[in-house]
């Protein structure tokens, strides 16, 4: 009986994993939906709400005689850190100061005793000493600034760009075949002219097995050779296609679903096929820069 | 609403709620819109379901793994199935008022490894107001009691779910395997 159960088990999990495979990941489902605002209200009070119920279940078990201790530690604490952070370096410096000035006191000496011309030397040497010394300093300060910057820059460059006034992000995945071992793609790039912006992309299933394909496509731009994914301006929903082994079909898009230039040298369209990325790239030709320009030239006439 | 903040006690649990939060919204709205076709429906399946997890965080031990993942995905469909059968109440009540057709309950005897690929087909197949009540029983070894408290019924009812899910996949697997 146990056996059976398990077996069910097994085969519950993995018909839920199945079915699992076939969602995007987070980031991707991100860009297309954003949550209203009453939703995102309503889980932030659910989680400030908790939080303050926490405190005050902590606040209510709060023994005075461990506020005394705590109390007793965090002074030792406070104590030690200005000890150790303030008075003994303050400390150290006067002392170092001190050397300093008996050394330079010993110098002056021995300076008295020597000719006119050495004087300039030993003083250069000392200057050429504290401004090595300065200089270590500086470039050691400089080399933490450096890093410090980069830091904040890694952490605050905002990769983003903008593109047809609108913000564009880097695609996660930059690199994406165009061909896998059972699938190829294909753009045939139609586009004459701005009222039949359509494309067609057509996807061959060279394997001996079927296969499936997601009927929604991600369209990006190439920008300072990194690739950018171009938002939507509406939301399609998604569907999954079977192709049989050695077929091939041919999918319409829309490019109005999106805001493009026809100016940028490279696009490429996105879509999964099983559990894999695929790409077709495609530009717009000069026949279709001409076309337009022939089109605006009479409409201007 | 309060009721249910009241059961994330610790700040442990609200980190892992936030972070399950954070990490799987998207997700889980995906999965729900899958189901229900429909944005806001979708939103407030993802909503109830969190709700009802503030209950059974303690069935999730690890945030960044498959089985939170897959347990998420169940709670969320369970809550779609709610909203749909809420707005079809012909359907809420046909089903209340279903009486059982009756037969023995064998699905025992359907449940070998010569059936299994069967078992796979009939599973993907089967509706999810039932898979989701296997999927708590079998997969997350949760009690009716349990499972009652996540969908808002009692555990008399899953238990009534639960056979009529049984006799279900017991019919399918019947009829897949007559077709070979």
């Amino acid at each position: 009986m146990k056996e059976r159960e398990s077996l069910l088990a097994e085969a519950l999990d993995e018909c839920l994993e199945e079915d699992l495979s076939f969602i995007p990941p987070e980031r991707e489902i991100a860009r297309k939906h954003h949550f209203s605002e009453e939703f995102e209200k309503t889980i932030e009070a659910l989680l400030e709400n908790a939080s303050d119920a926490s405190r005050k279940r902590i606040q209510k078990h709060f023994f005075p005689r461990y506020g005394q201790w705590a109390a007793c530690l965090l002074i030792f604490c406070i104590c030690g850190g200005l000890f150790y952070y303030i008075i003994r370096p303050l400390s150290e410096q006067t002392e170092s100061v001190q050397e300093a000035e008996g050394a330079s006191g010993s110098a002056e000496m021995i300076l008295e005793e020597r000719s006119e011309e050495a004087v300039p030397e030993f003083n250069e040497e000392l200057a050429s000493d504290r401004k090595g010394e300065a200089a270590e300093e500086d470039r050691s300060s400089g080399h933490a600034e450096e890093e410090t910057s980069v830091q904040e820059a890694g952490l605050e460059t905002v990769p983003e760009k903008k593109y047809c006034g609108q913000t564009v992000y880097p695609a996660e995945q930059q690199e994406v075949p165009e061909v896998l071992d059972y699938v190829t793609t294909l753009v045939n790039c139609p586009v004459l002219d701005e009222e039949n912006p359509i494309l067609i992309l057509t996807i061959g299933n060279t394997g001996e097995e079927e296969l499936q394909y997601l009927n929604h496509y991600m369209l990006e731009v190439r920008l300072d050779d990194e690739w950018y994914v171009i938002p939507e301006r509406l939301n399609v929903p998604e569907k999954w296609i079977t192709l049989e082994a050695g077929m091939a079909v041919d999918e319409e898009i829309d490019l109005t679903d999106y805001h493009i230039d026809y100016d940028a040298q490279q696009y490429r369209l996105i879509t999964r096929v099983n559990q894999e990325l695929v790409s077709a790239e495609f530009t717009f030709g000069d026949g279709f820069t001409e076309t337009m320009e022939l089109e605006e030239d009479s409409f201007e006439e | 609403m309060f009721l249910f903040l009241a059961l994330l006690d610790n700040p442990e649990e609200q980190e892992k709620f936030a972070e399950i939060y954070s990490q799987y919204r998207h997700f889980m709205w995906y999965v729900a819109n899958q189901k229900l076709q429909d944005e806001h429906l979708a939103e407030d399946a993802v909503q109830e379901a969190f709700f009802a997890l503030t209950r059974h965080l303690d069935k999730v031990e690890e945030v960044h793994s498959p089985r939170t993942k897959k347990f998420l995905a169940t709670i969320v469909r369970s809550k779609a199935v709610d909203i749909l059968r809420k707005s079809r109440p012909e359907e809420e009540l046909s089903e209340y008022l279903s009486e059982d057709k009756g037969g023995a309950d064998i699905l025992e005897q359907y449940l070998t490894k010569e059936n299994y690929n069967h078992l796979i087909s009939c599973i993907l197949e089967l509706d999810d107001s039932y898979r989701v009540i296997f999927e708590y029983k079998y997969i997350y070894q949760m009690g009716d009691d349990q499972i009652g408290d996540i969908l808002g019924i009692s555990a008399k009812n899953v238990n009534v779910r639960y056979f009529r899910a049984r006799k279900k996949l017991q019919e399918m697997i019947r009829k897949e395997d007559d077709r070979f």
